[in-house]
């Protein structure tokens, strides 16, 4: 089965996708602020981290939802509404290759619903709906309870359900509108994998965590997503992801906090399938059959750092990722008219992010402005896709209070993905050079 | 109304100028007070207001209030009644937070953070410039907790009518309970000695320390003239009976 070249442009030029888990009703609950746990919302502060891997508890006697007034929900909505622009060159068409370009603003715009917190003491959970856009559908992104502090240390803690994995920086938490990262979702050409790491996986998460956060680790059993159901056996397509970090902190306002980590996964999608075939039709695998499984993996390290003062820093994040997939999950051939099914390929890619929050205000407001921009680079050995992006953007928090967040949200993004664009004179696809802008406003009540 | 009057505050400094730290006053260091506004913005203003006046848009919401930190006034201190805090007083409860309140710990954030933002809390009230500042108190070794002892506290508790607010079991339901306010004369709910920590810290120390020094600011009184140290640790070890979870 091959994949269509300009799936690997999808994984690019997404919009809002990967956008939940920013959580007002956590603010209400505490009467916090969003900047107390957001360096700039979306984006986890170490404070954010840690009241996470506590299992949304601080741990002061009001966690617990029987000590709290039963007015509060712990339901939260998000949405962002906006106009987005966006022109991609060397598009297949009958009179050869076209620039398309689309704008307009999508209404219904898509929600995500959010309710999560504690149900008792050490025991938290969330669940996101998203979706309910334009196609009226919607999905459960995240669905999970967690154990906390078993033998009442952080150190252990037990998550099972649909949820994220612990990544060198979040993929729902991501301040992008535009795009995702895009090594997150890479595959080599031809690839028969669906596993997107940014994606939410369905498993059993073990992880844990020094007293500050500090230190973190998470290991994780899962179906690698797009393949649950589909081999034979007991645990289907399965994943094993591991993720450790570590913060060293110093005492310096120039470069006050480091992070490093290293993170891998590595998984098996079934490449034989019994199959049906219907009257006329061609043959379809049957879900459940699959075998021979094949592997693949994901790995790399991280270096987190903030530099300048810690409450209003410009915060760094770069990862990178060597991919890598084992001969046979690939099929057809590349633009060169190698055999894609006969070895195996790989890829390595990254990105670099700046997220800064140049000043707080004495205000109720306190960090309105925030400033970010990305990278993402991936290099595939063999095939096409190899992608360059470049995203910058601005967001003036109108609220970034104890009850809800607004901001303004201005992002532009450019990328070239290689040899995924319609043929040229010489029959080889074209560069693809996709460019978005996007204006709106982002909500989260 | 301001129970801690500025007559007694001189009286006070009067009083126990002689245990004054020979540096007299910790003004605040403005230059780590500038930074610190930068994490009092991000995490505080929204309970303790943006002039520390305790009245940030959660304050009317939350029980008990956020702290008037304009007053100088400091419920949880090593130093004698009245006296304003230590740096690691202030250091403690913001690394620690406050059981059941809704101060957190911000022991997550850097350290740098956490002592810059105390040297700001001191530039909001202006007796951090003008009072001396005390030395903490002394805290003795703890004695072997026995049930001796137990006995020997519960007979301090009666003697100091602990049970008018704290009630005969210790859950806080004494006679008085109800009628108590705190110096800005808002309610005020004397502790469960049944339930969960104090707000300051669950140790042995944080007991002691919390009968010798009072809490400014609120109706608990200072019994550093009253007790000795070892009727002080009796106490203690009489209240840690009654905790029931």
């Amino acid at each position: 089965m091959k994949r269509p070249l300009q799936a690997v442009i999808a994984l690019l030029v997404i919009v809002a996708a990967s956008r939940a888990e920013a959580f007002p009703a956590f603010a209400r609950k505490y009467g916090m602020s969003c900047s107390a746990c957001h360096v700039g919302w979306p984006v986890f502060n170490q404070q954010g981290q840690n009241f996470r891997d506590n299992g949304y508890q601080f741990g002061l006697s009001k966690d617990d939802p029987v000590a709290l007034s039963q007015d509060y929900l712990p339901v939260s909505l998000r949405t962002t509404v906006f106009y987005q622009f966006t022109r991609m060159t060397n598009q297949p068409s009958d009179q050869g290759p076209i620039v398309t370009q689309v704008g307009g603003v999508p209404l219904p715009p898509g929600v995500d619903v959010l309710t999560g917190g504690v149900l008792a003491k050490d025991v938290s959970f969330l669940l996101v709906l998203t979706g309910f856009g334009p196609d009226g559908t919607s999905v459960v992104e995240s669905a999970w309870a967690r154990l906390d502090n078993l033998g009442g240390t952080g150190w252990l803690n037990v998550k099972v359900g649909k949820f994220e994995l612990d990544l060198p920086a979040s993929a729902h938490r991501n301040v992008t509108f535009t795009t995702g990262y895009a090594v997150y979702g890479a595959h080599p050409e031809g690839s028969v994998v669906a596993f997107d790491m940014g994606e939410n996986q369905v498993g059993v998460e073990i992880d844990g965590h020094s007293a500050r956060s500090t230190t973190r680790y998470a290991l994780a059993i899962t179906s690698a997503n797009g393949g649950e159901g589909l081999s034979k056996g007991g645990w289907s397509t399965p994943m094993l992801y591991g993720h450790v970090e570590h913060v060293i902190e110093i005492p310096s306002r120039v470069l006050p906090w480091v992070q490093l980590g290293a993170f891998g996964g590595v998984g098996w999608w079934p490449t034989s399938f019994n199959t049906i075939t219907p009257a006329g039709g061609t043959p379809t695998n049957i879900a459940g059959t699959g075998t021979n499984l094949k592997a693949f993996y994901r790995a790399g390290p991280q270096l987190n750092f903030m530099l300048g003062y810690p409450a209003t820093p410009l915060l760094i994040r770069a990862a990178y990722v060597h991919g890598w997939e084992d001969a046979g999950l690939a099929s057809g051939t590349d633009a060169t008219g190698f055999d894609l099914s006969t070895a195996s390929n790989s890829f390595d890619g990254g990105f670099g992010e700046l997220d800064w929050i140049p000043f707080s205000e004495s205000s109720y407001n306190a960090t309105p402005w925030m400033f970010f921009g990305r990278y993402d680079v991936v290099r595939f050995k063999h095939g096409a896709g190899d992608v360059d992006g470049g995203t910058i953007g601005v967001r003036r928090y109108l609220a970034i209070g104890p009850r809800a967040s607004a901001a303004i949200h201005v992002e532009g993004h450019i990328d070239r993905t290689k040899g995924v664009g319609a043929a040229g004179p010489d029959g080889v696809p074209l560069v693809v050079q996709a460019q978005s802008v996007l204006a709106g406003f982002d909500l989260d009540f | 109304m301001i129970r801690t009057s500025v007559v007694t505050r001189a009286v006070l400094v009067f009083a126990v100028g002689a245990v004054a730290s020979s540096d007299g006053a910790t003004p605040p260091d403005p230059t780590a007070a500038e930074r610190g506004r930068r994490v009092f913005n991000r995490y505080c203003i929204s309970c303790h207001g943006v002039d520390g006046d305790g009245r940030g848009p959660t304050a009317d919401w939350i029980d008990p209030r956020p702290r008037i930190l304009t007053s100088g006034t400091f419920k949880f201190r090593s130093t004698p009644s009245g006296a304003l805090p230590t740096d690691a007083d202030l250091y403690r409860t913001i690394t620690n937070g406050l059981h059941h309140t809704f101060m957190p710990r911000w022991a997550p954030t850097t350290e740098m953070e956490r002592r810059d933002v105390i040297q700001f809390v001191k530039t909001l009230s202006p007796r951090f410039k003008e009072d001396p500042q005390l030395e903490p108190i002394a805290i003795p070794p703890p004695p072997p907790f026995t049930p001796e002892l137990v006995q020997k506290g519960q007979g301090v508790w009666k003697r100091l009518q602990c049970a008018a607010c704290h009630g005969d079991t210790g859950k806080g339901d004494g006679p008085s309970a109800p009628t108590l306010r705190d110096d800005w004369g808002f309610p005020i709910t004397p502790r469960d000695f049944t339930r969960g920590p104090l707000k300051v810290g669950d140790t042995p120390e944080d007991l002691f320390r919390t009968f010798l020094t009072g809490l400014n600011g609120s109706p608990m009184p200072s019994y550093a003239d009253t007790v000795s140290n070892d009727d002080a640790w009796a106490l203690v070890s009489y209240v840690r009976s009654l905790r029931k979870e």
